[in-house]
């Protein structure tokens, strides 16, 4: 270990201090507070009380349902309106004055969690979950053109020099090497996006944007944490159940070629 | 083992006036310092099959990038059957589309199959909705399955690229470039990592094909004995300079002493060639 390592080591250890007496964080406070957890389990765990909330599943996997649908569209319609974006993104198909701004624009995207772009949305269209709709489809296109761009610049040089040399249009490049050669990819991004939108949108409920989180935060306020229970687990096992079936979506279409390339099973 | 004859001065029958490619004191670099290549001069007629022979790092590549236009040479001149090699340049972009370019990696795009590879060669013909579409016309892919056969690819045409072997691969790249209807066909190094007889075969499809359609084919290799088998041109770069140029008649070849050398080194250039 040497002196300028023990310096940096030295700083971070400070800076975690500052940090955590400024956001008043008070190890005994969670200490004396944890019982309170015990109090909130006792109830949710006691078998009448679970039978009674029971009855709770099918609003909640109706509301998950609603979740699931928020994340699907806003996936599908992102990546089809993301994909033509990172196409002037990327920087191996055009020159600075193109990708640049289209950068910029895609960065300020990404900077806003997409529950203030719901926020935003709720202002437009009004509560419900459209506007949770329009901010998953918003942030996707923010999200998913980073990662396909960052793809794109990453596919080998050679067939599209060898390609370009016939003196093809950019359109057949794109359509003819750019997106087979990236496709592979693009199927991997879209599952992750999926996942993650659908994590989103659980949550977008809070600021009234639909799914699920509108009635959790309902609940949470009437301290009815019963039915908390009851729509957090309907989340967890949709959302493990969407894990899942990514992983084997990836196995079944995404295989590893001879050279260790990504490449698209039939 | 071919003899050798020294000419000053080529008789007449050497000289031809329809020249395909020109080059007059092309220098080009990468890089501010160093020159790839410095003041090369040369001129390719029309129907021949030319060869560019050097060892690594000698330009070979940097040459064949200018006979495309995909490298616009710093100082010097350079006609492409008199029009000077500039992407903006609508005839020019016209005639790219009939020069085939296989360069030393091949340039296959791996996730699709042979067939599509070897349409791509077809794509300049498209219109904008039948290249959205991916909607190629009947007689193009007669065409390319015609081709397929000729370059003994029959019965792979639904292939993955990525899953050929080495030599298909290059049967493919040839193929995308015969699908150019090219009239002139560049190959960087294309046989110089496969098997004696494989390498023998590639070179008889490529042969073949230049004396039927006409190519111009310019073959860039690192052994002398396969140029001097099957082209009737050879240049040999050396470090960025073309030192030497030479024609092949059936047994006798042509020294046209355009570099510096004396007859001893080139001879000597010769044996050691042979000894490979
Ligand atoms: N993309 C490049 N960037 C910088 N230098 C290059 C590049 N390509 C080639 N060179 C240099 O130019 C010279 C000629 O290279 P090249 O034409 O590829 O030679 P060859 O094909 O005969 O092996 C070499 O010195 C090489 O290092
Ligand atoms: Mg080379």
């Amino acid at each position: 270990m040497t002196p300028k390592n023990n310096i940096v080591i030295g700083i971070i250890v400070g800076l975690v201090i500052i940090a955590s007496y400024n956001v008043e964080a008070n190890p005994l406070e969670f200490a004396e507070g944890l019982p309170n957890l015990g109090i909130v389990l006792e109830e949710i765990l006691v078998l009448e009380n679970i039978i009674d909330n029971m009855k709770y599943v099918p609003t909640a996997l109706w509301a998950m349902l609603e979740t699931l649908q928020m994340a699907f569209i806003g996936t599908v319609i992102g990546v089809v309106i993301g994909l033509p974006f990172s196409m002037l993104a990327a920087r191996n198909l055009n020159n600075k004055f193109i990708y640049a701004p289209i950068r910029a624009l895609l960065a300020i995207i990404r900077t806003f969690p997409s529950i203030l772009w719901a926020m935003l949305f709720v202002i437009v269209v009004g509560l419900g979950p459209f506007a949770g709709v329009l901010a998953i489809i918003l942030y996707t296109i923010g999200f998913v053109t980073k990662l396909q761009y960052e793809s794109i610049e990453t596919i080998d040089s050679d067939p599209m020099d060898a390609v370009s040399s016939i003196g093809v249009s950019k359109f057949q490049l794109i359509r003819y090497v750019v997106i087979p050669e990236s496709a592979s990819h693009l199927l991997g991004q879209m599952l992750y996006m999926f996942d993650y939108n659908v994590r989103q949108s659980t949550i977008l409920g809070i600021v009234g944007a639909g799914g699920i989180g509108f009635f959790v935060v309902q609940y949470i306020k009437f301290f009815e944490y019963g039915k908390v229970a009851v729509f957090m687990f309907v989340v967890l096992m949709v959302v493990l159940g969407i894990d899942w079936a990514s992983v084997k979506i990836r196995d079944k279409y995404i295989i590893k070629s001879q050279h260790g390339v990504e490449v698209l099973a039939k | 083992m071919k003899q050798i004859q020294m000419i000053k001065n080529p008789p007449f029958s050497l000289i031809s006036t329809n020249k395909i490619i020109q080059m007059s004191d092309v220098s080009t670099s990468y890089d501010s310092r160093n020159f790839a290549l410095e003041k090369i001069n040369l001129s390719i007629d029309r129907g021949t099959n030319y060869a560019i022979v050097g060892q690594s790092g000698s330009g070979k590549s940097t040459l064949l990038k200018l006979m495309n236009g995909m490298m616009i040479p710093s100082n010097g001149t350079i006609k492409i059957d008199y029009i000077t090699p500039n992407m903006n340049n609508k005839k020019f972009k016209k005639m790219m589309h009939t020069i085939g370019y296989i360069p030393q990696s091949l340039g296959l795009v791996k996730n699709i199959t042979v067939l599509d590879n070897i349409l791509i060669g077809a794509l300049p013909r498209l219109n904008k909705i039948q290249s959205f579409f991916k909607k190629f016309p009947e007689h193009e892919i007669t065409e390319a399955k015609r081709i397929i056969s000729l370059v003994g690819l029959t019965g792979k045409e639904n292939r993955k690229a990525y899953m050929l072997s080495g030599g298909e691969k290059r049967r493919v790249a040839i193929a995308r470039a015969l699908m150019q209807k090219p009239t002139i066909l560049l190959a960087d190094e294309i046989v110089s990592e496969l098997d004696h007889v494989t390498a023998k075969e590639i070179m008889n499809l490529v042969a073949d094909a230049q004396k039927r359609m006409n190519l111009t084919a310019i073959m860039v290799h690192h052994d002398m004995q396969l140029a001097l088998e099957y082209a009737n041109r050879v240049a040999v770069i050396k470090e960025g300079h073309k030192i030497l140029e030479i024609g092949v008649e059936g047994d006798t070849i042509v020294d046209f002493q355009t570099g510096d050398l004396n007859t001893e080194e080139i001879m000597g250039m010769y044996a050691d060639d042979t000894k490979k």
